[in-house]
């Protein structure tokens, strides 16, 4: 009896966490299902009568406010960003996991670079993009977002390949494999797992950076967490909160639908991450 | 092999070099010189005047210190919420894994973006959270106001990072091997004796690396604190990030902003150093 109680009890601290946790995910949703004059008129989480039309009405606004566009950007840049940090954290990793070079320096400079707050770089990064005419470009965010994500990818690989059977890059070895070759053809397709989980953890935290592109962008390479909050003062006078709404909605289901789909690898990731980093 | 190597590490490095050596070096030229826009390329060396304005003005410590209290605070409720969850549903998330997916998801949620549903939430007229206040107790508080707006964001932040802790927590008790409870549930020790003596202790150091990561990502929150109060508050809700992008961005004064960066680089490499000391004596001990 006294079990079942607690294993209730249990239930029931999870399903208040879970709500409480997701509530503005949960809340921000039933706004974006509510006709604007019902928003004015009823703020509580039942919906009267609900209506797609803010996701329609988003699409009118497209002329000022291009969401698809804000969303292709940020695609694109993840994409791109996540994918550079595993190009040169792979290599760089292997070798230090087995020739044991920068191990000593570049290993931990980048592992402590997590804990550094990258808006010390911010300025003069900047200043240089400036210059270089890679302000509000796609590449340039992209290489801001590498750079976030390069200080994961390394921990997370160096310590995937270190547990690799060093047998089979022997015998590939012996076979007459040079480490190019070795690295694409043995290391690569036996990190396979470890790089889908580096992969989507990469993308998400890409997706979702704010600072960089609030300041390195204004309106070409614009990814949809700044650009979202355009919505917010779309119509002149007052916020149109539906629209907003449906907006932070469509920004946050990429990530939330992949985060949903690989939870394991995420949670690996985040946790060897932690443990290691 | 080592040459090889060395091609290896090469593009890391000469990426790391361009993206932080480089602008290293023009924090540290800019930071003692005098500089504006249009000096931008022919900044004068004033010395360290830059770091004299930072340390003599009052919004910097104002800064520092939100940061501060701020890290600490969330890190702290977090790791306590996180030990708490991780311990009590241990066997909810034992029998149904994916139940802990359930409480991640608020990590897949861009901070930003966080911010600016809060904004609709706890607005005052279309907002679910005064809504409901309303009806239950006739009254709500200005959440964002001077007075209120620290401790919001203090909510807003642990909500969302909990399940950080609740994730490296859930990993650290699943990972303590059953044979050590079953021979201490044999000696006679009840639940509490158990968690307090078997499990808490061997999820010390997940505990301590937890509340690092938790403190040292909130001591630089910029995202949700500029989408959901932007400067407002009447500077109550500064942080460290929000003070030099503000010197920059708003005040244009890049002297002051490169300065206070230096300074905040300076602190993180003394927390770093604190971090990999105590880590060294942990694993010694």
């Amino acid at each position: 009896m006294r079990k079942r109680l607690v294993q209730a009890l249990r239930w029931l601290v999870f399903a208040l966490a879970a709500l409480a946790m997701n509530f503005p995910v949960l809340s921000t949703f039933v706004t974006s299902l509510k006709s604007d004059a019902e928003i004015s008129s009823n703020a509580s989480l039942w919906i009267a009568k609900p209506t797609l039309d803010n996701y329609r009405d988003i699409f009118a606004m497209q002329d000022r406010f291009d969401i698809l566009h804000y969303l292709a950007n940020s695609l694109i840049v993840s994409l791109i960003g996540s994918a550079l940090a595993i190009g040169l954290a792979f290599p760089a990793a292997y070798a230090m996991a087995r020739f044991g070079v920068g191990r000593r320096w570049l290993l931990p400079l980048v592992v402590n670079l997590r804990a550094v707050p990258l808006i010390i770089f911010a300025i003069p990064i900047y200043l240089m993009y400036q210059r270089l005419a890679l302000l509000d470009t796609r590449i340039g965010l992209a290489l801001i977002l590498a750079l976030v994500n390069v200080p994961l990818a390394l921990v997370l690989f160096s310590t995937a390949i270190r547990e690799l059977p060093l047998e089979i890059e022997e015998a590939a070895r012996v076979d007459g494999a040079g480490t190019l070759r070795l690295l694409i053809h043995v290391v690569a397709p036996m990190s396979l797992s470890i790089g889908a989980a580096t992969a989507v953890l990469a993308f998400i935290l890409s997706w979702n950076e704010f600072l960089f592109g609030l300041m390195l962008t204004t309106s070409r390479a614009t990814p949809v967490s700044v650009g979202a909050s355009f919505f917010f003062a779309a119509s002149g006078g007052g916020v149109r909160w539906g629209v907003a709404a449906a907006v932070m909605i469509l920004a946050t289901l990429p990530p939330l639908v992949l985060g949903l789909a690989m939870y394991r690898q995420i949670g690996r990731s985040m946790t060897a991450g932690a443990v290691k980093g | 092999m080592r040459r090889e190597g060395y091609a290896l590490i090469a593009p890391l490095t000469a990426f790391l070099l361009l993206l932080l050596g480089f602008p290293l070096v023009v924090d540290l030229v800019y930071s003692v010189s005098k500089v504006g826009f249009e000096t931008i390329r022919a900044p004068t060396i004033t010395g360290l005047g830059n770091y004299a304005t930072a340390l003599a003005d009052r919004e910097f410590w104002a800064a520092a210190w939100f940061s501060l209290r701020f890290g600490v605070l969330v890190a702290v409720i977090e790791l306590a919420a996180g030990l708490a969850l991780a311990t009590f549903l241990a066997p909810l998330f034992e029998k149904r894994p994916w139940l802990i997916a359930v409480l991640m998801l608020p990590m897949m949620v861009a901070p930003a973006l966080v911010g600016l549903m809060y904004r609709l939430i706890l607005h005052e007229f279309v907002g679910v959270v005064p809504y409901y206040l309303m009806l239950w107790r006739g009254d709500f508080p200005a959440f964002l106001s001077n007075a209120n707006a620290f401790t919001t964001l203090v909510v807003v932040e642990s909500l969302q990072w909990t399940p950080f802790a609740l994730l490296i927590l859930h990993s650290a008790y699943a990972a303590i091997p059953l044979e050590v409870r079953e021979a201490a549930a044999l000696d006679g020790a009840g639940a509490l004796k158990r968690l307090l003596y078997i499990d808490l202790p061997l999820m010390a150091p997940a505990a301590a690396v937890t509340f690092l990561i938790r403190f040292i990502d909130s001591f630089r929150v910029f995202d949700n604190i500029y989408t959901l109060v932007g400067a407002g508050a009447g500077g109550a809700t500064t942080s460290m990030s929000i003070y030099i992008y503000q010197a920059f961005f708003k005040v244009g004064d890049i002297g002051l902003a490169v300065a206070a960066s230096m300074l905040l680089l300076a602190g993180s490499f003394v927390a770093l150093y604190a971090i990999n000391w105590l880590g060294a004596r942990a694993v010694a001990a």
